[in-house]
């Protein structure tokens, strides 16, 4: 049996096969589907528990969806503002363009500190900028302290949840790749002692390794703080021992004013892991003599969100704070996983954020990978009408086909085409039923059923059936009846 | 040769290009911040004897021991507490009142106490307690503030060893989140909010708890509210 | 009490008894039914596939044709969300003044079929009866775009002899999707056995739902496996009363 975490699985967008085909293949993994269902049924009660106990649940909702907004049209401003704060205060902020500008920033500061290891806290950032091969291949040395990182960095796996990167990795799984990265021969798959030896294993690292890279989950402008939101420890590990903090933090994740954190940790944590509050937030501006790293550097990264941030419906993905809600409730991610979307970024926010990062280039089959249910909208707590953003991703990629020869061989785009023609007069709808009814009548069996159509009709039946059409369509009823004077 | 743009300028062009239709004054922003919908409860509805007593059952929820003493009582109940947790070398904030370390009444066979003066790592790497003050505790999520003063000693301390005692006293407790930020005059340089011991549900999401940080949260609960 | 039906395209090809049956109900409750005869589409398979020049044209047919009726009746909440949520914006983009503003009037007269019988005729019994074991689907387009709430289970309620089940994960989206029952063929059928399984526990005889969307897909799948289950539309529940034959309950069901 193939192990969750042993398959060729590709998270850039740009090389990653079309969702449809992943899809069917971890779909046919019971035990990845298995790990995925149980991991957010457990998150989903949780958080519903304490949703409905927090009775200004939609108020926090509805501030933090304007707060969030507001720092958006307002970005260029707040960032300056951080800037200035975060500088008077002893930081270095430096600004990266693109994925390719932030990695040689990152490199250049730890050649300053002449770091030959770091340890990182869990940053889904880096993995969209691929920072980890890139330090490697630089000769730095990478080490994850987050429990779920260790457990992909060491058994090579790639994340597939935003908060929970392991949640498609059972204990068995975990205990078979610490007992060989970690030549524990003797370790049982009881969760306790695997945590035990993840402990011991990085407690070295944390006393001794001098430099520091994580993400964040706010900055704020009016403070030039930095906040993090974790539940291990590693996070305290990693801002308090080190000499030397590269925090690594995407353009759009600046909150106005330190009052706002007030707002976005009420929902954070009840989102993100079903509490009412997540066991450590660190909070910093700058440097504090004899208190923490001594040179601390906020890496700011736009790559692509400047773009998404012109564009009208699409700005409001944005607003996001990473709290995977959305793929916790997603019908579509229940059933497979993280990993069919091949992005850093999966379930519904990936399938909004991971195409437009790209500039619509490549991950054009996201936007497909929802039926449109809604549920994501629904507990978003910053109110991002994903449905609505999926929708108009779907046109542009639909108005890219347009321009291409290859339309002419796509079925489904024919498909379309000739019904809109179809619906645009009755006669031609009601010619196009009356052939219809014809043309299925070769595949409707003496139950009058179809059980097997071709071509794009066969992804119907492959499970399945379809009634025939029936003899009367309902207007030549009503007309047939209106003949008969009622 | 043309020199690149550098990266500060192209991505704030861009962001200004983005954002054009919202370009404001100073005045005009502060106004529009304002304006920002904030109808969430505000101020909580307890009274301060529903509140401590909301706090003391969420720490308790997340394992914490909970012992609650008048303020004529603290050294004697921490003397007491620290005997009681097996451990010998504790170390304090600088700013730590001398009363803390006196235990006489209830004497440990070995006490050492090291006050923090700029201790290297290695040396609280040694330590098997510690004991702070506290800022605030937020009863709603059973959360423990520090601001990392002189009486909450710098970050490490309450990071390293594996037993922590935090004193808090009743009247800097509050309900809700958001009056904790409406008591905070100025926004802190260095703030730690803890709300139980770390803990990682990444296997199977099976709550494991106390991975970094320490694993025993011991709160003396100091009534020095009005009722008593 | 006049008001115009809008069957919608796969209710007029594939399921007519639907039709037939909201016909029924709505003439027996005293209402006077038009049928706009050259009613087509509503656009919205265009429109989620991202065809949305092609989905303007049918959403403003729509408009042309309804905007004299007194009231539009559908008996599908996908369609009616479809026009509630998406024509404003389809015709802020590519419509014109006259446009948006015919559709302004147009919109607060268009219902869902629960919606036109508790909110435009307040009625909560129909007069039904339909004796047996029944386990309703609450379509996403129901709970969330349109916020039906209560009304179906007020409906079902007064149902004479129906014993409604209780549905687990009963928000859980079926995974019918529209294209996306093809474009995702496979998630899409792993989202209907996940779906089945909670429907079949149930021991109803038959599942119901606001729309035969999702019913052909769980109605196929369940035909395909002899399930032992049937699906009906809701509205074919509401139209079945006491003195139908065994004949028209028959054919009442898929």
């Amino acid at each position: 049996m193939t192990h969750a975490n042993s398959e060729r699985v590709c998270l850039d967008p740009r090389f990653a096969p079309p969702f449809p085909q992943v899809a069917e293949q971890m779909l046919r993994n019971p035990q990845l589907r298995k790990n995925v269902g149980h991991a957010i049924d457990v998150i989903q009660t949780k958080r519903g528990k304490l949703v409905v106990e927090k009775t200004d649940w939609q108020e926090l909702r509805s501030a933090a969806s304007a707060i969030r907004a507001h720092a958006l049209d307002n970005l260029g401003v707040y960032l300056e503002e951080f800037e200035a704060r975060c500088t008077a205060a002893g930081g270095h902020v430096h600004w990266a363009a693109d994925a390719a500008d932030a990695r040689q920033i990152i490199l250049g500061l730890l050649r300053e500190e002449n770091a030959t290891e770091v340890i990182k806290i869990k940053t889904m950032t880096s993995a969209e900028i691929q920072l980890n091969p890139f330090l490697q291949a630089a000769g730095v040395n990478v080490y994850e302290t987050d429990l779920a990182e260790i457990i992909l960095q060491l058994g090579e796996g790639e994340p597939s949840h935003i908060v929970v990167p392991a949640l498609h990795i059972n204990r068995s799984q975990v205990r078979e790749i610490f007992a060989r990265t970690m030549g524990l021969n003797n370790l049982s798959d009881d969760p306790k002692e695997l945590t035990n030896a993840a402990r011991t294993y990085l407690r070295q690292k944390f006393l001794t390794v001098p430099t520091a890279i994580s993400g964040a989950n706010f900055l704020v402008a009016e403070t030039g703080t930095v906040a993090i939101v974790e539940s291990e420890g590693n996070g305290r590990m990693c801002l308090t021992l080190p000499r030397a903090m590269i925090s690594l933090v995407g353009i759009e994740k600046v909150l106005p004013r330190f009052q706002d954190l007030e707002v976005m940790l009420q929902l954070l944590a009840r989102s993100a892991t079903g509490e009412r509050m997540n066991p450590y937030t660190s909070l910093w501006s700058g440097v504090t003599p004899g208190d923490g790293p001594q040179r601390f550097h906020v890496v700011l990264l736009d790559n692509g969100r400047s773009s998404i941030l012109a564009k009208n419906k699409e700005r409001q993905t944005l607003k996001c704070i990473r709290c995977a809600a959305c793929m916790n409730t997603c019908p579509v991610y229940r059933q497979t996983g993280g990993h069919a979307y091949g992005s850093v970024y999966p379930g519904p926010i990936g399938a909004i954020l991971t195409p437009q990062l790209m500039q619509m280039k490549h991950a054009q089959s996201l936007p497909y990978a929802s039926s449109l249910c809604g549920a994501c909208y629904e507990v978003c707590p910053v109110k991002i009408n994903i449905p609505e953003v999926l929708l108009e991703l779907r046109s542009q990629v639909v108005n890219q086909e347009r321009k291409q020869a290859g339309r002419f061989f796509d079925l489904m785009y024919l498909g379309l085409r000739i019904a809109n023609l179809i619906f645009a007069t009755a006669w031609g709808f009601h010619a196009a039923q009356r052939m219809g009814r014809i043309g299925l009548r070769f595949f409707t069996r003496k139950d009058g059923w179809i059980h097997s159509l071709p071509s794009l009709g066969a992804k119907w039946t492959q499970t399945r059936d379809l009634r025939g059409l029936p003899k009367q369509t309902f207007h030549q009823w009503w007309a047939e009846r209106a003949k008969e004077g009622k | 040769m043309n020199q690149p743009v550098p990266s500060r300028k192209l991505i704030l062009d861009r962001i200004r290009a983005a954002t054009s239709s919202a370009a404001q004054s100073a005045s005009q922003l502060a106004e529009a911040y304002a304006a920002l919908p904030r109808a969430y409860i505000r101020h909580g509805s307890l009274s301060a004897q529903a509140c401590i007593e909301l706090m003391i059952q969420r720490l308790r929820e997340y394992d914490a021991e909970v012992v609650e003493c008048a303020p004529e009582e603290l050294a004697d109940t921490l003397a007491a507490q620290l005997a009681a947790s097996g451990r010998h070398r504790f170390v304090a904030p600088s700013g730590a009142p001398p009363e803390w370390l006196v235990t006489s009444a209830h004497p440990i066979k070995g006490l050492e106490w090291t006050i923090d003066r700029g201790l290297a790592i290695d040396e609280i790497e040694k330590a098997e307690g510690i004991v702070t003050a506290a800022t605030c505790g937020i009863a709603d999520s059973g959360t423990i503030v520090l601001h990392h003063s002189s009486r909450e000693g710098r970050r490490v301390l309450t990071l390293l060893p594996d037993y922590y005692l935090c004193i808090l006293r009743a009247s800097q407790i509050v309900e809700t989140l958001p009056e904790y930020f409406s008591r905070c005059q100025q926004p802190p340089a260095l703030a730690t909010y803890i709300s139980g011991p770390s803990a990682t549900a990444d296997i199977e999401m099976t709550r494991i708890k106390g991975v970094h940080g320490p694993r025993i949260l011991v709160v003396i609960l100091v009534r020095d509210d009005a009722n008593k | 009490m006049r008001t115009s039906l809008f069957i919608t395209c796969y209710n007029d090809t594939l399921f007519p008894e639907t039709g037939r049956a909201v016909v029924r109900l709505l003439e027996r409750l005293g209402v006077t039914l038009d049928f706009h005869p050259r009613q087509t589409c509503c656009g919205q398979m265009h429109a989620n596939t991202g065809f949305r020049g092609e989905a303007f044209s049918q959403a403003k047919r729509f408009v042309r044709l309804y905007q004299d009726a007194e009231t539009v009746v559908i008996p599908s909440s996908s369609c009616v969300a479809m026009i509630r949520d998406q024509y404003p914006g389809l015709f802020e983009e590519l419509g014109n003044e006259s446009l948006r503003k015919d559709f302004a009037a147009l919109v607060p007269r268009v219902y869902e079929l629960s919606e036109f019988l508790i909110d435009k005729l307040g009625i909560e019994d129909v007069g039904a009866t339909f004796t047996h074991r029944v386990v309703y689907h609450a379509s996403c387009h129901g709970v969330r775009a349109l916020q039906l709430g209560e009304r179906p289970y007020k409906l079902m309620a007064r149902v004479r002899g129906l014993d409604l089940a209780t549905l687990p994960n009963v928000d859980r989206c079926c995974g019918f999707g529209g294209t996306f029952s093809v474009k995702n063929a496979e998630v899409s059928s792993a989202m209907m056995t996940a779906k089945l399984q909670d429907v079949l526990a149930t021991k109803a005889e038959y599942c119901t739902a606001l729309d035969n969307s999702c019913l052909m897909h769980l109605g196929g799948a369940m035909h395909r496996e002899y399930a032992g289950m049937k699906t009906i539309h809701l509205a074919q529940i509401l139209a079945s009363t006491e003195a139908d034959s065994e004949d028209n309950r028959m054919e009442a069901a898929l």
